[in-house]
């Protein structure tokens, strides 16, 4: 065995959208001088979740729905790391919906990207919790009779360090993103919005290319009202970028245990 | 000499703090103290009780006969009065009842100038004057106590105390009467003693959902988050909470998590995750009758099997049930160095019993002194998280070193990435399971009291102290017999249990409808028939109970 090294990816399909995601990440990393050493990516279940294995980095790959509380007692034990979360929609929104709920309002200093593709494939082309109205499954016969979460609005109204959307079919952008997201002290989620050429027949590679629109450039990403209302655009024109910032301290910032170094260090001292 | 005092009255009448004072009044003056308490699931009302044991030798369990009932409202009292002995006494708030003397205390604590929740300074006045030990102690506890509040508190209290002892003037020394010893005077309860072993013990990370009777932990160790550097975290449910414990175990902080029976259904998930990924993460459960929401306050030893067996999948966990309060301290630091010693899931079990109560002995120590966590140091390039090896114990790494450390939930080859290599999954299953085999080898032997003998009172977990009593009382009466306690009950050596009990009357003391611990032994082969005496009432055994039932 010659040490810890990445796997290939061989589980995703030919065309998926995780695989820019993962091409996008790792530039992400490069660019913006993270450590691999100190990089932890924890994922829960799911095809995205399989993304830490694909690349250099530590790996916590947990439960289905549970990245964000492990991330967080990752975080907790050692602030010095960079804990990003690569996970999919049904494993953000779905199973572990509370916990992003929760996460959200501590604001701690971990990244949350979410390869949404609006469809569950790993169980075979059920219904996520962002799949639209009417969408048609083999258990949802009749259609999707529920509401599409909307993970923007609910992250804006939670107050989070930076919410932003993105897609794996506008590379350069997404790249910019998770830079972006890095940089950024609190919480920052990025919603990715991305095909499955198995299951989605309906929001395919060439139905997000020609919704995307990036935000304007004066647009104002402190603006909170504003940006709600911008979460809230779906349909023809799907606006991507930074739709909010807030400059709420993080987690970290505010727990006093937390003030003098990590608890990691205070176990050697 | 050996009296019992019982303080009951509604929930949000101060119960507790009564208790709470005298328990350490009567510590104070040197004399054994233990008390537990029993409630209801409510804020206001209902009917709480406080009972508060005092003696001149070392005490293990509670009574159920009350020598000094009193009660802070008619119908609380009444409720009491068939378990005051015949010459017992019982002083109760308002007009006197059938053979409860009436004091008016509401009215001695306005007339002292106290305010109206002072009636249990009034209450504990009274107490110390009919036990013969006087004001004074009380006095000066209140004095330490309500200094930092300033102004006339500590005076007001100290005049409450006062006119509630000359109230009952009549009765004075009637009951015992106690004098001044040198029992060891510091006071720990359970939650108490669990929560200073962790912190201690070096715990980092703790993070729990609140729930009856686990929360004395979880609000110990907030207490103490800053002077031993502990980040405390109300987690969103018990789900996030033992996930949490997870990530902080493999960034390689001890970590902990509090629960009880619902709540540890919740973490069953988790702790398979644990299992698998190989991480040191101890939870406590303090249990309490089931099933669901059960009896909330109460206490029972119901959920053992459930402990062993919690977490799908095959994978070793230790489970430890301590007997008393100083084993529990000594079991919660054995608890995270067998967590990291083996790389699994430990289960710290108690209950409300346990957790409650509260007794008087030597200082424990309370200087931080983290346990070895069992990180190498330095890892070669080559480094695999999960090295196969002879013990199943593969050299632990932590992230933010010169190596990746990856750990997966999913079936993983040595290095910890997933796999579908069938081979590699019985190797590394194999692996994690020679593990429980290693923990088979730490030095235990359950505790034997006084000496073998014909009769074995077969006990785990909190029924120590009733056993014991139970005992004693027994032997006193000329029967061969003694109890046999385990505070490890999981793993099981069956072979060297047996040999203990071969050719004795086993009889099993449990908390439990279904004799959980004799069935485990019985599956190991140590036990083949048994007697039981079983209590599921929610209540904790007494001794006499046991031994009426032998």
């Amino acid at each position: 065995m010659a040490g810890t090294m990445k796997m290939e990816p061989t589980a995703w399909c030919p065309g998926c959208g995780n695989f820019n995601i993962l091409a996008s990440l790792d530039r992400a990393i490069e660019k913006k001088g993270i450590d691999r050493k100190n990089l932890v990516l924890v994922s829960g279940i799911g095809q995205a979740a399989k993304c830490p294995h694909y690349t250099d980095a530590n790996v916590f790959n947990g439960l289905h729905g549970r990245a964000l509380p492990a991330a967080t007692g990752i975080k907790l034990a050692n602030h010095r790391l960079d804990v990003i979360i690569t996970s999919g929609d049904g494993d953000m929104y779905g199973e572990g919906g509370n916990h992003l709920l929760h996460a959200m309002r501590r604001n701690i200093g971990i990244k949350v990207f979410v390869h949404n593709n609006q469809i569950y494939g790993l169980t075979k082309g059920q219904a996520s919790p962002t799949s639209e109205k009417g969408f048609v499954t083999k258990i949802q016969v009749d259609g999707v009779l529920s509401e599409p979460v909307n993970p923007i609005a609910m992250a804006i109204s939670e107050d989070c360090s930076f919410v932003a959307r993105s897609s794996s079919v506008i590379p350069g952008h997404l790249e910019q993103m998770m830079i972006e997201a890095m940089i950024c002290k609190g919480f920052a989620l990025l919603d990715i919005l991305h095909p499955c050429v198995s299951f989605n027949k309906i929001n395919t590679f060439k139905w997000y290319r020609e919704r995307v629109k990036e935000l304007p450039a004066d647009y104002d990403p402190h603006d909170r009202v504003k940006a709600f209302e911008t979460s809230l655009k779906w349909g023809d024109e799907i606006p991507v970028g930074v739709i909010y910032r807030s400059e709420r301290k993080s987690f970290e910032e505010l727990l006093p245990v937390l003030s003098e170094g990590t608890l990691l260090e205070s176990l050697s001292k | 000499m050996d009296i019992n005092i019982r303080i009951t009255g509604e929930a949000g009448q101060g119960v507790q703090t009564t208790g709470d004072l005298l328990s350490r009044v009567f510590s104070k003056a040197g004399l054994y103290v233990l008390s537990t308490q029993s409630y209801q699931s409510r804020v206001r009302g209902g009917e709480n009780s406080y009972d508060v044991r005092v003696s001149d030798h070392e005490i293990f369990s509670s009574r159920s006969d009350v020598d000094l009932l009193v009660g802070l409202t008619a119908e609380t009292t009444a409720e009491q009065l068939g378990f005051l002995n015949k010459s017992g006494i019982g002083i109760m708030d308002g007009d006197s009842i059938d053979g409860v003397a009436g004091i008016d205390m509401k009215a001695i604590a306005k007339e002292s100038g106290g305010t109206a929740m002072m009636v249990n300074t009034v209450a504990a006045g009274a107490v110390m004057a009919v036990t013969g030990l006087g004001t004074g102690m009380l006095s000066e506890l209140l004095r330490e106590e309500f200094r930092k509040k300033g102004g006339d508190v500590a005076e007001q209290n100290i005049r409450c105390a006062e006119a509630g002892g000359r109230a009952v003037a009549r009765h004075a020394g009637k009951i015992g009467p106690l004098t001044p010893g040198d029992a060891p005077k510091y006071l720990y309860s359970g939650s108490r003693a669990i929560g200073l072993s962790a912190a201690v013990s070096g715990v980092k990370v703790v993070s729990s959902y609140p729930m009856t009777p686990s929360t004395g932990v979880f609000t110990y160790l907030a207490g103490a988050a800053k002077k031993y550097g502990i980040a405390v975290e109300q987690a969103e449910d018990e789900i996030a909470a033992i996930n949490l414990v997870c990530g902080a175990a493999y960034a390689g902080v001890p970590a902990m998590t509090t629960t009880s029976g619902g709540g540890f259904a919740l973490m069953a998930e988790g702790i398979s995750l644990a299992g698998m990924m190989e991480l040191p993460v101890v939870v406590f459960l303090s249990q309490r009758p089931g099933p669901a929401t059960g009896l909330p306050t109460r206490t029972g030893q119901e959920d053992l099997l459930f402990a062993v067996h919690a977490g799908h999948g095959v994978f070793p966990k230790a489970v430890f049930a301590p007997g008393d309060i100083k084993q529990a301290y000594d079991l919660t630091r054995e608890a995270f160095r067998t967590a990291h010693r083996f790389q699994s899931p430990v289960i710290l079990m108690a209950d409300q019993f346990l957790t409650d109560m509260q007794k008087n002995m030597a200082e424990l120590p309370f200087e931080s002194d983290p346990i070895d966590r069992c990180i190498v140091e330095a890892p070669s390039q080559d480094y695999v998280r999960y090295a196969i090896t002879d013990t199943g114990i593969s050299p632990r790494a932590i992230p933010g070193g010169d190596v990746f450390v990856v750990a997966d939930s999913d079936e993983h080859t040595e290095d910890g990435h997933l796999t579908e290599d069938l081979e590699v999954r019985v190797r590394q299953q194999d692996k994690r399971m020679r593990k429980g085999n290693e923990m088979l080898k730490e030095e235990y032997s359950p505790g034997i009291y006084p000496e073998p003998a014909d009769e074995v009172l077969l006990c785990w977990g909190s029924t120590y102290g009733p056993c014991r009593e139970a005992v004693d009382k027994l032997r006193d009466g000329g029967r061969s017999i003694c109890m046999i306690h385990f505070a490890r009950v999981w793993p099981l050596d069956g072979d060297r249990i047996k040999k203990l009990l071969q050719g004795r009357r086993v009889i099993s003391v449990e908390g439990n409808s279904n004799a959980q611990f004799a069935t485990l032994l019985k599956q190991a082969g140590a036990l083949a028939d048994f007697e039981t005496i079983l209590k599921y009432d929610g209540l904790p055994f007494t001794a006499d109970e046991i031994a009426g039932r032998c």
